[in-house]
């Protein structure tokens, strides 16, 4: 098992290279000098040379790279050019929000996709699966954006249910210890702010979950009607085992396995999705940071965001790789 | 055509999301031809006026015809949508291909650096591309092309590599056809089937992607009738006049079924497990 974690995170090193090459060059793409541009037309001469050298844009490209690289190591993303803070700090602040919202939507979608695939699988041209098939066919066909301000519209301004945006009330004073909105008011006793966050935080789950839930159902499905044909499906009903000990024990056990890979992926993935549902639900997390510093051309926090993207879609790509050696003994035994 | 025929009679679904995206293409051609108003004609004494009959889906802040909007903006959502999967397939079934029957040096230096496109959320590479490039919608389309382009490539090489060991191949080899020759008639032509399939399933997220960095102001703008773009512009008067916002979003919605359903059917049908079930 550790050789095989070895020799995964050595595959990655040529990858992660790469991913700094990619991000690095985002300001290098930048049509035109691009102290220039991010100053705008009104910059003066001396603010443009000053800027050229806070970014070492004089410098040879390689040494550019290399100067970024080894200040990534340290800790060093660079320096917001609209609020003057270190990149990496104001990231860092921003985080938990997005993972809190992140957690919850892959929960919210698990708790929903597996059960409706299970369902539809062992139903397959039923109603209940020509039903669950169109809703998880429009669930990924939906634009994000589009669902949240549906869901915004009847939730929060025609029933008033549920807060219209952001993450707490402008009224909760509660101290931060984790960074995690509900779980910061359990640990300060403050159940009203807990419950407060909680509705903040029904809107924006609903939209996260809705593209994985639907995606999840279907690949549940999918590989549950493939495996339910296997050779030891057949056998373990001719053992006479009952339907839901064949389906659950057998067929679902075995669905499960590749559905990790996709909650993994799609959890990475679904980060991106929350540059828009942050944005729209005013959620103070990492996508709406690199959406106010794209409109301010704040090249430094889009680097620095993209790459905090980037490195937590590797990391949960790694993740699922030992998870999957964790869960199948046959996998195991190859990574012997 | 009496595959086709078999497929559309097999794959109910695919003919309907079929013949409901050939009823919008009828609508986005003819429609704006034989409609009475433009899409950017301002008549602001009737702005925000309620749908009716003589303004289908009402009129936006502007007094513009949100109806009118809609059919012109489905050009522009179409053409991204193929120009978008275009530009990857023709870019990504290059790389991917020439990787899996080159194999060696090559096919590592060019599948590490689809590994490394394929390590960022791809909307999220796609936002700082075109944050990177400028908004416009070219910027857009270009931004989400370089992020669909790896996905090609893989499929690509993979059909390459299993084709390029098959007798054929060798025959063409010995024969003494030179490589570019052999990856076009050989390689490419007989790998053809899953990249269509691809191509039809990049569709939806082609239009998906390009709609939402329409929506963050970094694709199409203003006046132009994009819709991702038009539903952000309207976002003000969501409380008092939704439709205005909604249409087009309801719009990108409608395509990217009809596309998923195809390309669903699509991915199904080439699927020879799959495709038991369904004869």
């Amino acid at each position: 098992m550790i050789s095989f974690i070895l020799r995964r995170l050595v595959a990655l090193i040529p990858v992660l290279i790469l991913v700094l090459v990619i991000v690095f060059s985002l300001v290098r793409l930048i049509p035109g000098d691009p102290a220039v541009t991010l100053l705008g037309p009104g910059a003066t001469n001396q603010q443009i040379e000053a800027l050229r050298q806070q970014m070492r844009l004089d410098e040879p490209v390689v040494m550019q790279f290399l100067n970024y690289v080894a200040g990534l190591f340290q800790g060093d993303f660079g320096t917001s050019l609209k609020s003057g803070q270190p990149v990496l700090d104001q990231i860092l602040l921003r985080l938990p929000a997005t993972l809190e919202l992140s957690i919850c939507a892959t929960v919210v979608a698990i708790l929903f996709g597996i059960p409706i695939g299970v369902l539809s699988a062992t139903r397959p041209n039923s109603l209940f699966d020509h039903f669950t098939r169109v809703f998880s066919l429009v669930g990924v066909s939906m634009p994000a954006f589009l669902l949240a301000l549906i869901l915004q519209l009847i939730f929060a301004t025609y029933l008033g249910w549920l807060p219209v945006s952001g993450r707490v009330s402008p009224y909760i004073v509660v101290p931060q210890v984790t960074g995690f909105a509900i779980l910061d008011g359990l640990l300060a006793g403050d159940w009203g702010a807990a419950w407060d966050a909680v509705e903040h935080l029904i809107l924006p789950t609903a939209v996260l979950a809705a593209f994985l839930a639907a995606t999840l159902g279907r690949f549940v499905r999918n590989t549950m009607l493939e495996v339910m044909t296997e050779d030891y499906i057949r056998t373990a009903r001719a053992k006479g085992l009952t339907r839901a000990q064949v389906t659950l024990g057998h067929g679902l056990r075995n669905s499960l396995l590749p559905a990790v890979t996709v909650v993994g992926l799609k959890f990475a993935e679904m980060l991106g999705g929350a540059i828009l549902t942050e944005t729209i639900f005013a959620w103070p997390g990492i996508g709406r940071f690199m959406f106010e510093a794209i409109k301010n051309r704040d090249y430094p926090v889009i680097q620095g965001t993209t790459l905090v993207f980037s490195l937590i879609f590797v990391l949960t790509s790694l993740f699922v790789d030992l998870l999957y050696g964790v869960l199948d003994p046959r996998v195991r035994r190859r990574m012997k | 055509m009496r595959p086709f025929l078999l497929f559309l009679r097999r794959n109910q679904l695919a003919a309907l999301g079929g013949a409901v995206l050939l009823l919008i293409l009828a609508a986005i051609v003819f429609g704006p031809m034989v409609g009475p108003y433009s899409p950017t004609r301002l008549d602001v004494l009737n702005k925000l006026a309620a749908p009716s009959l003589q303004h289908w889906l009402g009129t936006d802040s502007l007094g513009r015809d949100v109806f009118t909007r809609v059919l012109y903006g489905g050009r522009y959502t179409l053409a991204i949508g193929t120009g978008v999967v275009a530009i990857a397939f023709v870019v990504g079934v290059f790389f991917g291909t020439l990787a899996g029957y080159a194999g060696g040096v090559v096919d590592q230096v060019i599948m590490r650096i689809v590994d490394a496109m394929l390590s960022f959320p791809a909307l999220v590479l796609a936002i700082a591309l075109a944050a990177a490039f400028g908004p416009s919608l070219s910027n857009a389309m270009l931004a989400v092309a370089i992020t669909l382009a790896p996905q090609f490539a893989r499929v690509a090489r993979s059909q390459a590599l299993a084709i390029s060991v098959k007798p054929y191949v060798e025959a063409a080899i010995s024969l003494g056809l030179s490589d570019l020759r052999i990856l076009w008639r050989y390689v490419f032509a007989n790998g053809l089937g899953p990249l269509l399939v691809q191509a039809s399933l990049s569709i939806g997220s082609a239009v998906l992607q390009t709609a939402s960095l329409g929506f963050l102001g970094l694709g199409a703008q203003p006046p132009l009738a994009e819709w991702g773009a038009d539903v952000s512009s309207n976002l003000q008067f969501m409380r008092e006049s939704p439709w205005v916002a909604l249409s087009p979003g309801m719009a990108i919605l409608l395509v990217v079924l009809c596309f998923n359903l195809i390309g669903d059917s699509l991915a199904d049908w080439f699927n020879p497990r799959r495709r038991s079930e369904i004869d």
